[in-house]
């Protein structure tokens, strides 16, 4: 077993990490505050082939593997929670199920453009009424001769009001339940589909997080992935590497407090020592460094078994359910020794453990992930 | 047109000052486990040549003498877009001062085939030393300009500008050359690309042994250094706080400006 990183995945994790220090470290607390997109960054991510780190080269893609993927979306997260949630809905939620279940035609049209960093993706499951319960969806696809009508509201969608082409999910038939969910992608201006509002948000508040509103929104036929009736399917799949992406972003979350958590302890001096001296801060730094490369390990462990074309439904769920909640502790922990300037805005120890609480929600709540992890071991 | 470009190692000049250590018996740096990377103005000599290629074509190639770890720093460079990459890498090799680097470097391009530039950076991002620019042009009988931030190249001349205290002077010099790049705006080294780097990671990165340069004993073996370190230490850092009282901004600014001037900072 070698843990060691092959020669590309160092590389990508050094031009990942001398990317992030350099240009999205100097920003991360205005994109935090002003809560805004951050165009530029995201454009010179897309132009070095960050938004399609696993795409095949192909379709405009780096046509790296998962663990690629996970060191190089760990250090941009470490530096920006918004830009790593941005960089993992692109990839794995967008991507990814192009990648997998799209036509050579839809690849070309929905791919190519997005992974090489041209415009970007967004993954429209999620409804008022969907949430864990996604299979419950009320947006309708209505056959009509080569186009399906849509008609619905999609909530909390992720780079919902930048992105350029969606995958949305709606069912043919309510009756069928799941079986009668379909995927389609649907392109920016196409009439009847809109952005309705946009959320403002405890975390991640450089990600949009956008209601999209369907009112007769009339796709072709040719838009639809895979057959009728997959879309559930097509949902799940996609999901299993969404969480691995999650988690990555959770690693990187945490790091980030800790990292921080270790700095500030050494310069702060109270009772004429730095408070690093102190063994009650030594052993929230210890619990956090130990507990991150848990996580990390979890996270390469989905990766790879992802790589070799294996099952990874429960270890993907794993690894988003511890990294989630070991970045909400770092968070908590991060604030905690920083003390009273925890507390404060203008310290960046409160934006981890805001930016962290996301991470135990999206993609699958933990208790959902909770589920998923007994029923495989139930079955 | 063919460039080589030399390349260091280094321990990255971005890591915590505490986790930066010298063994006390040999007054090497303890590069275990710490973050490495190619050395800063090596870099922008990088840039510098991706540029001119992308402009005159040719070829690059990374030359690195180093430790065996020091594949990654030419791995890094095939990343930024450089064609091919060589490693001189012995441990017979590896404490030799600036005139014994000089020397292997100069064979190693004479191996390669002397190219019609060559680049260094003009300062080592660890030592603070530099001439290995300077002799390695000596070795080779080729010309030398220092501290050049950007090189053009027209009817077969290089024209450099090259940085002095007070601006800047346009050098105009035959091929080939040895220049050693200064940074400047214009050759901010660029990000590797991700399909770069697979490209790259694909590629073998060839390691020379000193066995395999027709090396000169006198320069490189035992008692050939010319330069001897006696003592390296770490500087202690001290960090004061002296307030400047004044009525008015502009009555403190004017008291910061004259204590700046005593200290001899402006």
């Amino acid at each position: 077993m070698d843990f060691e990183l092959t020669d590309a995945q160092r590389m990508f994790q050094e031009t990942a990490r001398q990317f992030a220090d350099k240009e999205i470290v100097p920003i991360a607390e205005k994109v935090d505050q002003l809560g805004q997109f951050p165009r530029e960054t995201i454009q010179k991510l897309g132009e070095l082939g960050f938004m399609g780190v696993a795409v095949p080269e192909a379709y405009g893609g780096a046509g790296a593997d998962t663990v690629s993927y996970v060191v190089a979306l760990e250090e941009i997260s470490r530096a920006c929670a918004s830009h790593g949630v941005i960089m993992s809905v692109n990839n794995s939620l967008y991507c990814g199920p192009l990648v997998k279940f799209g036509t050579e035609e839809q690849k070309r049209r929905f791919l190519t453009p997005v992974a090489g960093g041209k415009s970007a993706g967004c993954f429209c499951l999620s409804e008022p009424g969907a949430g864990s319960d996604a299979a419950n969806q009320q947006t309708t696809a209505r056959r009509e001769g080569d186009s399906y009508v849509l008609n619905g509201t999609k909530n909390f969608i992720t780079n919902g009001a930048e992105a350029d082409c969606a995958i949305v999910f709606a069912t043919v038939n309510r009756a069928l339940k799941h079986k009668g969910i379909c995927a389609l992608v649907v392109e920016r201006g196409t009439p009847g589909f809109a952005v309705a509002r946009v959320e403002k948000k405890l975390g991640i508040r450089g990600s949009s997080c956008a209601q999209i509103a369907m009112d007769n929104c009339r796709v072709p036929a040719a838009n639809l992935l895979g057959q009728e009736g997959e879309g559930w399917k097509i949902a799940l799949a996609t999901l299993d590497g969404g969480r691995i992406g999650i988690a990555a972003q959770a690693v990187g979350i945490a790091r980030a407090a800790l990292e921080a958590s270790l700095s500030y302890s050494k310069q702060r001096v109270q009772f004429g020592r730095p408070v690093v001296a102190n063994q009650a801060i030594q052993f929230m730094l210890a619990d956090m460094a130990m507990e991150i490369d848990a996580a990390r390990l979890l996270t390469f462990n989905a990766a790879l078994l992802k790589d070799q074309g294996l099952r990874h439904t429960k270890e993907s769920c794993m690894a988003k359910l511890y990294a989630s909640e070991v970045a909400m502790r770092a968070g908590i922990k991060g604030v905690q020794v920083f003390g009273g300037y925890g507390y404060m805005m203008d310290y960046p120890a409160q934006r981890f453990m805001r930016d962290a609480k996301v991470t135990e929600i999206y993609e699958g709540t933990s208790e959902v992930q909770r589920l998923v992890i007994a029923h495989d071991l139930l079955s | 047109m063919n460039i080589i470009v030399c390349i260091k190692q280094i321990i990255d000049p971005e890591i915590p000052t505490e986790q930066f250590k010298l063994d006390p018996t040999t007054q090497r740096q303890i590069r275990g486990g710490l973050s490495l990377v190619i050395s800063v103005y090596d870099q922008n000599a990088l840039e510098v040549a991706l540029q001119l290629r992308e402009k005159q074509g040719g070829k690059i190639t990374a030359l690195c003498l180093g430790d065996s770890g020091a594949t990654g720093a030419v791995k890094s460079a095939l990343g930024m877009g450089v064609d091919n990459g060589v490693l001189v890498s012995d441990p017979a090799l590896l404490a030799l001062d600036s005139f014994g680097v000089a020397h292997v470097l100069a064979m190693a391009i004479r191996k390669i085939g002397v190219p019609d530039l060559i680049l260094t950076g003009c300062v080592s991002g660890d030592t603070g030393n530099k001439v290995v620019g300077p002799l390695i042009a000596e070795e080779l009988s080729l010309p030398c300009v220092t501290f050049v931030t950007r090189v053009e190249v027209k009817d077969g001349k290089a024209v450099m500008r090259r940085i002095v205290e007070d601006g800047y002077e346009l050098v105009e010099g035959p091929l080939p050359a040895v220049v050693s790049i200064l940074s400047d705006d214009s050759n901010v080294p660029r990000y590797s690309k991700l399909k770069d780097i697979m490209v790259a990671a694909k590629k073998q990165v060839p390691i020379w042994k000193a066995a395999d340069l027709d090396l000169d004993g006198a320069k490189v073996g035992a008692g050939a250094a010319r330069l001897e370190l006696r003592d390296v230490s770490i500087p202690r850092r001290e960090s004061r706080c002296e307030m400047l009282d004044g009525d008015t901004p502009e009555g403190r600014a004017e008291k910061l400006a004259l204590r700046l001037r005593e200290l001899k900072l402006i």
